[in-house]
């Protein structure tokens, strides 16, 4: 975009300069306050963070920082919480991104079809990204409650055999806590995707239906490769978010029984802010990043490869 | 697929499964806070309540601060959509309006800010604050959540102000406008609209987020809804009844905002979720 930009001319003083800046001084004026502000809780907290796992830091204790070099790293690497911790988020991130990805697809293409009214289809997936994680958790933990729950209620009526304590056992409260993860984001999935689907032109699918293809054809040969910028953005911002699963654990199960539920952002939160033990967060921390950089990047390669 | 819906009918079925998919929640959460709490531990349970009563209500509102967290909630999630608002709006418009080298550049590394894990910053941040004395305030909320929304505002944002004929400003500056009485007064009314949009994505973002708010603010004074909620005890077991009707009321005024403005709502998302 070419501008023609006229320098002030007469009697310029400050207020002149300031009313009509040239277009640089105006550019960095502008975009100041914005990159201040990811300095002071972007880039400086990462330093810090960094800087902090090298020392064993403990606000309990009221102690000083002592600098025990990669001593906290060692400790990650033999600690079995760490291992469970990061077992969990991995699996939820490798079950619920496909599932998501797998409902909110179907929901998308159910909500694509032509209504007379769009409201009613457009709210039902606005409210659950609307709704507070936390909310969520708090909703489907009094779902799955083995005695009052409405899960257990409609399992009793079509089987007989006393259902599951859902939350009480490790492998049932994953699944519950995964369930409920799919039910939450896979209706921003479907938005997106949906925004999507309302791209592709109706042309392609008249198109099809002449060449004689059916509707099973016209899915995988127009309808996927037509989204496939939609679902890749949708894949990369669920798999970030998924990683740092925290919410919907913390309210429906705390991380139990024993800590068969906990996820990585859970054990960090429990270590800085219940243990005051920075020095050890810290370093879990950084661990985390790292996990997270390299997902990140393997997408990052991956659409490399698809663009 | 889609031909299985091609009928009215089934175009009702496929409408009806949405539906119920994004609503049964909060219909279920309704009608539980709206149970006494003996019908609650009957057996087999109810589906729709027996005596209706609100007396849920009444008990979420005194036996906790509940408006307290609706007033703290807003509080933080008003101050850091206006700032985030104006903090994105600068920047938006440098980037999309001003002839930058980089901008690009700049765009990405506003939005890269928001790859990073919120929990891994959440270590360094409570550490600051507390050095600062800041824990338990409405500033240790409002400062992280500008940023957090800054990426998403900024996107919306730009693509508003590419959208403004830059004809429009220049005549406003031919006309003897200065460059900042041109964007005062032609840019900023017609950008409106998207300002709007990534408003209300700001004050969803902030009304929603939990990890921050529950380490940070732990104390009863400045919990926000999801943090007060979820940390209420009852004397004996998790009061449910009450519980759902603070949820009800804590969903209340977030379903109102999307379901007035839904339509910008879905526009920002998708924008928002498209070009990063």
């Amino acid at each position: 975009m070419s501008t023609h930009q006229e320098h002030p001319v007469a009697g310029t003083t400050t207020w002149d300069r300031l009313r009509d800046p040239s277009e640089k001084t105006l550019g960095v004026m502008l975009l100041a306050p914005a990159f201040l502000l990811l300095a002071l809780i972007v880039v400086y907290p990462i330093g810090k963070l960094i800087w902090n796992s090298f020392f064993d830091l403990r606000l309990s204790g009221g102690g000083e920082a002592r600098f025990v070099g990669l001593e906290n790293y060692a400790l990650v690497l033999r600690d079995a919480d760490f291992w469970n911790a990061a077992g969990n988020t991995v699996l939820i991130v490798l079950i619920t991104v496909p599932a998501a990805l797998v409902v909110g697809m179907g929901l998308a293409l159910l909500a694509n079809l032509p209504f007379k009214r769009q409201w009613p289809v457009r709210l039902a997936l606005l409210l659950p990204w609307a709704l507070p994680l936390a909310f969520a958790g708090l909703i489907f933990a009094w779902f799955f409650h083995s005695e009052h729950g409405v899960v257990n209620d409609v399992l009793r009526r079509l089987g007989g055999n006393e259902p599951q304590m859902w939350l009480l056992r490790p492998n049932w409260a994953f699944a519950a806590i995964c369930l409920t993860i799919v039910w939450k984001t896979s209706s921003f999935m479907a938005l997106i995707l949906l925004a999507g689907l309302q791209m592709i032109p109706k042309s392609l699918y008249e198109a099809a239906e002449v060449d004689g293809a059916t509707k099973w054809q016209q899915f995988w040969q127009i309808t996927i490769p037509m989204l496939m910028p939609s679902i890749i953005v949708a894949l990369i911002f669920r798999t970030i978010t998924a990683l740092q699963t925290f919410d919907i654990p913390y309210t429906m199960t705390k991380g139990g029984p024993g800590n068969s539920t906990e996820t990585l952002a859970m054990l960090i939160h429990k270590t800085t802010i219940d243990y005051l033990d920075v020095g050890y967060g810290s370093t879990l921390a950084v661990c985390m990043f790292v996990l997270s950089l390299l997902v990140t990047g393997f997408y990052l390669k991956h659409i490399g490869k698809n663009a | 697929m889609k031909s299985i819906f091609e009928g009215p009918a089934l175009r009702l079925i496929a409408a009806a499964i949405v539906v119920v998919n994004g609503f049964f929640p909060a219909v279920w959460i309704l009608l539980t806070s709206l149970k006494t709490e003996t019908e609650l531990v009957s057996k087999p349970i109810t589906y729709l309540p027996d005596n209706a009563t609100l007396a849920n209500y009444v008990q979420a509102f005194t036996s906790q601060p509940l408006l307290k967290y609706l007033g703290n909630s807003f509080i933080v999630a008003m101050a850091s959509t206006v700032f985030s608002l104006l903090i994105a709006s600068l920047a938006a418009y440098a980037i999309a309006r001003l002839n930058l080298k980089r901008r690009q550049l700049i765009l990405t590394c506003i939005i890269a800010s928001s790859m990073f894990p919120l929990v891994t910053l959440l270590v360094p941040i409570f550490e600051t604050m507390r050095t600062l004395n800041l824990l338990n305030t409405y500033t240790a909320l409002v400062l992280p959540y500008v940023v957090l929304n800054l990426p998403v505002c900024t996107l919306v944002l730009v693509g508003f102000f590419q959208s403004i004929p830059k004809d429009l400003e220049n005549a406003a500056m031919i006309d003897g406008c200065t460059r900042m009485g041109a964007l005062w007064r032609v840019v900023v009314p017609l950008a409106a609209p998207g300002v709007f949009t990534a408003g209300i994505l700001a004050f969803v973002n902030a009304w929603d987020e939990f990890l921050l708010a529950l380490s940070l603010n732990s104390n009863p004074n400045f919990r926000t809804l999801p943090v007060g909620i979820s940390l209420y005890q009852g004397e004996f077991s998790f009061p449910w009844p009450v519980i759902s009707a603070a949820l009800v009321v804590a969903i209340v005024p977030i379903a109102v905002l999307i379901a007035l403005f839904q339509e910008r709502v879905v526009g920002g998302l998708t924008q928002g979720g498209l070009k990063g």
